[in-house]
């Protein structure tokens, strides 16, 4: 068992240590009853997502600032997970909202921007399939993070002007049991791990594929003689 | 070199070359007359609901038409591989990046001379100074961000595919408020103020922001 496969464990470990939690030790919410539960692991995602874009709009700056390889990879692995995660929220978002809007769908702020978000890095990883691998590709890419990052608050902010309909964000309140409190944030923790795995396996996988197609840092081509990879 | 009269030059490089051609501007007018058919038969638009549909198909058509030109906008130095000639001039990529937006920026405005009267014809929505400004400042910050996005996908596979897929999304804003400024125009519920306030603001952002972007996608 390599490291990753180790790491992998044990993040699905910490999920169902998670999901315990959410079912037998969170109380029932009085009002919206077993419904309710699917808020643990949907905003822990919906954060989940917006670290992992934050890794991508980190990891395009840094890419156009030093055309650093890593740095890419970076954000090739933050997309792809964060497109994960906010499918994820989107889909438990839906399921929640059925029983309690009496709708799956409905064109609230929040909803709004997080469906552009995911379009925005849907099409993020379409430019990585789509333009030949490269320095190009990369600065594409990186621009297209960038913006993306840039415009969902701006959706949100001119969807919230427009009109809102989506529960405020009740996390830390008075109002809210401890053990439902604590349970969010086990949950939360266990995801941000999950989010930090995947995105570590990513970014093995991308290296391994940068290695395939003989993209090297372009600094070392022109820098001569390779340095020794330490024992 | 001053980078104005770069910016001024390479617009008027492309719009000289469409006045001689005449290819995009004609072509996309007569596309929007056929939205605005489409919008007619689509609706069952009767003098009763004529103004609720109206916003509708004027963004559905602009929005399209827009993808078309701005997809377009690379074409000409694509073909004649002419871009990297121009990138090895003195000028700044930035100027060239703004006068290639303002040319087809100008050239949407000019289908939209088209739209606008056709709309009122077709659809008897009010045609005023505020319909116009309105649209006239949405131009602005879809053309920039258009072009940039243009420039980028130019030397990829399938941008046809590709440019709207990522243009839309950040077209996003600037169409919720345009779209609420026109049916505040219209007469329908909305404040016009806010609406162009916040169309400014957002023109200002995208401006800033593909200017910055423009160095790094056209610097080869």
């Amino acid at each position: 068992m390599n490291k990753f496969e180790k790491a992998a464990a044990a993040a699905v470990g910490l999920m169902l240590v998670a999901g315990a939690a959410i079912f037998f030790y969170a109380p029932t919410d009085y009002l919206q009853g077993p419904v309710q539960r699917i808020f643990y692991l949907h905003v822990s995602s919906a954060i989940a997502a917006y670290g992992c874009f934050a890794v991508v709009l980190v990891g395009g700056i840094i890419y156009l600032r030093n055309d650093s390889l890593v740095a890419d990879r970076f954000a090739r692995a933050g997309a792809l997970v964060g497109v994960v995660f906010t499918t994820v929220t989107l889909v438990m978002g839906m399921l929640w909202a059925k029983p309690i809007w009496n709708t799956f769908w409905t064109w609230d702020a929040r909803l709004t921007s997080t469906l552009v978000l995911w379009i925005i890095y849907a099409g993020y990883l379409l430019v990585r399939q789509l333009a030949e691998p490269g320095r190009q590709a990369a600065r594409f890419a990186a621009v297209v993070g960038i913006f993306g990052f840039i415009d969902v608050p701006v959706v949100h902010f001119s969807v919230t002007w427009w009109r809102t309909q989506h529960p405020g964000p009740i996390v830390v309140n008075d109002a809210l049991p401890a053990q439902m409190l604590a349970t969010f944030f086990l949950t939360l923790a266990c995801t941000l791990v999950l989010a930090a795995v995947f995105i570590a396996i990513r970014y093995r996988i991308e290296t391994l594929l940068d290695e395939r197609q003989n993209v090297v840092e372009p600094a070392k081509v022109v820098a001569g003689p390779q340095p020794e990879a330490t024992p | 070199m001053n980078s104005l009269r770069v910016a001024v030059a390479v617009a008027r490089k492309d719009l000289v070359s469409e006045w001689r051609t005449r290819e995009l501007v004609p072509a996309l007018a007569q596309f929007i007359i056929l939205a605005l058919l489409i919008g007619n038969f689509a609706f069952q638009v009767d003098s009763r609901n004529a103004t609720a549909i109206a916003p509708g198909v004027l963004w559905l058509a602009l929005v399209f038409a827009g993808l078309v030109a701005f997809g377009r906008t690379f074409t000409a130095e694509r073909e004649q591989a002419s871009f990297e000639a121009m990138l090895m001039t003195p000028a700044s990529p930035v100027a060239i990046f703004a006068g290639k937006a303002l040319a087809a920026g100008a050239m949407l405005v000019l289908c939209e001379a088209a739209l606008l009267p056709a709309l009122s014809l077709f659809f008897g929505t009010p045609f005023s100074v505020d319909l116009v400004a309105a649209v006239l400042l949405a131009t602005v910050g879809m053309a920039v961000l258009g072009v940039l996005f243009a420039a980028m996908v130019a030397r990829v596979r399938a941008r046809e595919l590709l440019l709207p897929l990522l243009t839309l999304p950040l077209w996003i804003p600037i169409i919720i408020a345009g779209a609420t400024a026109v049916q505040a125009a219209f007469g329908l519920p909305g404040s016009y103020q806010e609406a162009i306030g916040l169309l400014i603001d957002f023109d200002i952002l995208f401006v800033v922001l593909t200017s910055l972007a423009a160095r790094f996608v056209l610097d080869e």
